[in-house]
């Protein structure tokens, strides 16, 4: 187990020193990158800023609450376009290539292959500036030594089921010739994670809190923060993540028989 | 073949091409701009529900939402259309054939444009009509539809013109698609498709009025909402970024076209 882990760990090094290369050989392209990510960033805290700028709450929430919950969720949008976004884009791609065909040939599991194998280094100044948010709005809500210290635990947690989330979604491409729509679908989803549950109505927020627990990732980690009360939260979040790994092993292996290799 | 043939020809194997893949195209065109308006939708809807007296610079929770399902439309028609296509037929040597047919790249790409825009018009026109029997929009006047659909379908031939800009600009860069990104976000964000631009803070609005930006969504919006728009400053002003955008476009091909090495060939 432990040497397994190691090995995946060495080949996971070299895709970080890959993709670097890749990255730093287009430089222009490197640098437009980290704006647009600037950019978007940006676009989300004047958004929740300006509304706030003409109502004092948003159902319970005070500016500082929202400001928190946005800067928790630009963290793991910041994380998620570093370390996976890119390897959605390319899955397409590869499905309808065929290149798939020399992923399912190497020695290590194809899942890890087709959602790992790309890395965005330029994303790096975004992790920066979201987690700077994340600690300044933190202290504005006030969160105790505990907090602190689950903080960064719950980020983790949160970013595994968005994770799963996403690459279960990804599925769905091995049973459509055009996989593309899924990424624009796979972004919409995104676009709801950046809300707080509560601005959903009752049905809604079911299906987002459970079918397809987008809302759970930013929702059961705040609240949690904010209210013990919510500790069931965090269970929640575990068990999906579980019931989220075995269904992706189901989908991926089902998807792998019906593939129909592009290039053979 | 006269030429009047081709455009219509292209049109139809676009049009074709488009609607191949149909839950893709829905995915691609619709869903965003209908995931867009529904979180806006409950967003606003929370809003007033928590500060029920209030009307915000001027907008109840009906005019709000009004004003959104205009923004959908807007959006739909004015900012559908994108350059996906046209860096990778420039990155991967495919513009060799328009080179020599006698067909050239700006007609292809407009001729699929006007096709795609067709479809953006129809669907658009589906939903309103959705909106307007479930009762989330309560009344459209005639005049006011014909006068936004116009001001709608002149954004986007400038929003046209700026993304065929983006894509030419392959002839240098590797991936254009960040620019077209970074385009999106900027104008989702400054042309009033997230909220009015009255919400903004008055030495933003004064900033803006200089830039195409409140021309892309909130003042067409206005229009189709019936609200005094000043027509002539709408029309010259994006008139005038129109010419500017169409000088740059042809000052890049020609330069580009230099450049151009025809990869694969």
């Amino acid at each position: 187990m432990i040497s397994e882990i190691k090995h995946y760990l060495s080949v996971y090094k070299r895709y970080l020193s890959t993709s670097t290369s890749e990255a730093m050989s287009f430089r222009t392209s490197f640098v437009l990158l980290i704006i647009m990510d600037l950019l978007f960033t940006s676009s989300a805290y004047f958004k929740i800023s300006f509304i706030y700028d003409h109502v004092s709450v948003i159902s319970h929430w005070d500016r500082s609450e929202l400001m928190f919950f946005t800067a928790f969720m630009l963290c793991l949008n910041a994380l998620n376009n570093t370390i996976i976004s890119t390897n959605f884009w390319m899955f397409s791609e590869d499905l309808k290539t065929g290149n798939l065909d020399y992923i399912l040939l190497k020695p290590v599991s194809s899942i890890f292959i087709v959602f790992f194998r790309y890395l965005k280094p330029s994303g790096l100044p975004n992790i920066i500036l979201t987690h700077s948010l994340l600690i300044y709005f933190g202290v504005q809500v006030g969160l105790d030594i505990i907090e602190w210290f689950m903080l960064p635990l719950l980020l983790l947690l949160s970013f595994v089921l968005y994770s799963l989330v996403q690459f279960v979604m990804s599925c769905a491409m091995f049973w459509l010739i055009e996989g593309m729509g899924i990424n624009f679908l796979r972004m919409q989803m995104q676009e709801i994670a950046r809300w707080p549950n509560f601005i959903f109505e009752k049905y809604t927020r079911v299906l987002f809190m459970t079918v397809i627990p987008v809302l759970l990732v930013g929702s059961g980690p705040v609240y949690f923060i904010f209210d013990r009360s919510y500790w069931y939260m965090v269970p929640a979040m575990i068990v999906a993540c579980i019931i989220l790994y075995y269904v992706l092993h189901f989908l991926w292996n089902r998807g792998l028989v019906h593939y129909d290799s592009a290039s053979s | 073949m006269s030429n009047t043939a081709k455009w219509i020809q292209t049109m139809k194997i676009s049009w074709v091409k488009t609607t191949a893949y149909r839950l893709n195209f829905f995915l691609q065109v619709i869903g965003p701009a209908l995931i867009f308006f529904f979180v806006k939708y409950s967003l606003w809807k929370t809003i007033y529900d928590s500060n029920p007296s209030e009307t915000i610079r001027g907008y109840t929770f009906s005019a709000m939402i009004t004003y959104h399902i205009w923004s959908f439309v807007v959006s739909m028609i004015g900012q559908g259309h994108t350059a996906l296509n046209m860096s990778q037929d420039i990155r991967l040597g495919r513009i060799s054939s328009y080179l020599i047919y006698p067909f050239n790249f700006w007609e292809f790409h407009t001729a699929s444009f006007l096709s795609f825009q067709i479809l953006q018009i129809l669907i658009s026109i589906v939903t309103l009509s959705i909106f307007l029997m479930t009762g989330i929009l309560e009344s459209i006047s005639m005049f006011n539809f014909l006068l936004g659909l116009g001001a709608s379908i002149y954004v986007s031939l400038f929003w046209y013109v700026l993304q065929y800009l983006t894509g030419i600009i392959g002839f240098w860069l590797e991936e254009t698609w960040i620019i077209r990104v970074s385009l999106q976000v900027i104008t989702v964000f400054l042309s009033g498709a997230v909220f009015p631009l009255d919400l903004f803070p008055d030495f933003w609005r004064a900033i803006l009025d200089y830039t195409p930006f409140p021309y892309l969504t909130y003042y067409p919006i206005k229009v189709f909402m019936g609200a005094p728009v000043p027509l002539l400053k709408f029309a010259m002003t994006l008139g005038g970024w129109f010419i500017i955008v169409v000088f740059l476009n042809v000052i890049i091909w020609r330069k580009g076209i230099k450049n151009y090495t025809a990869a694969g060939m």
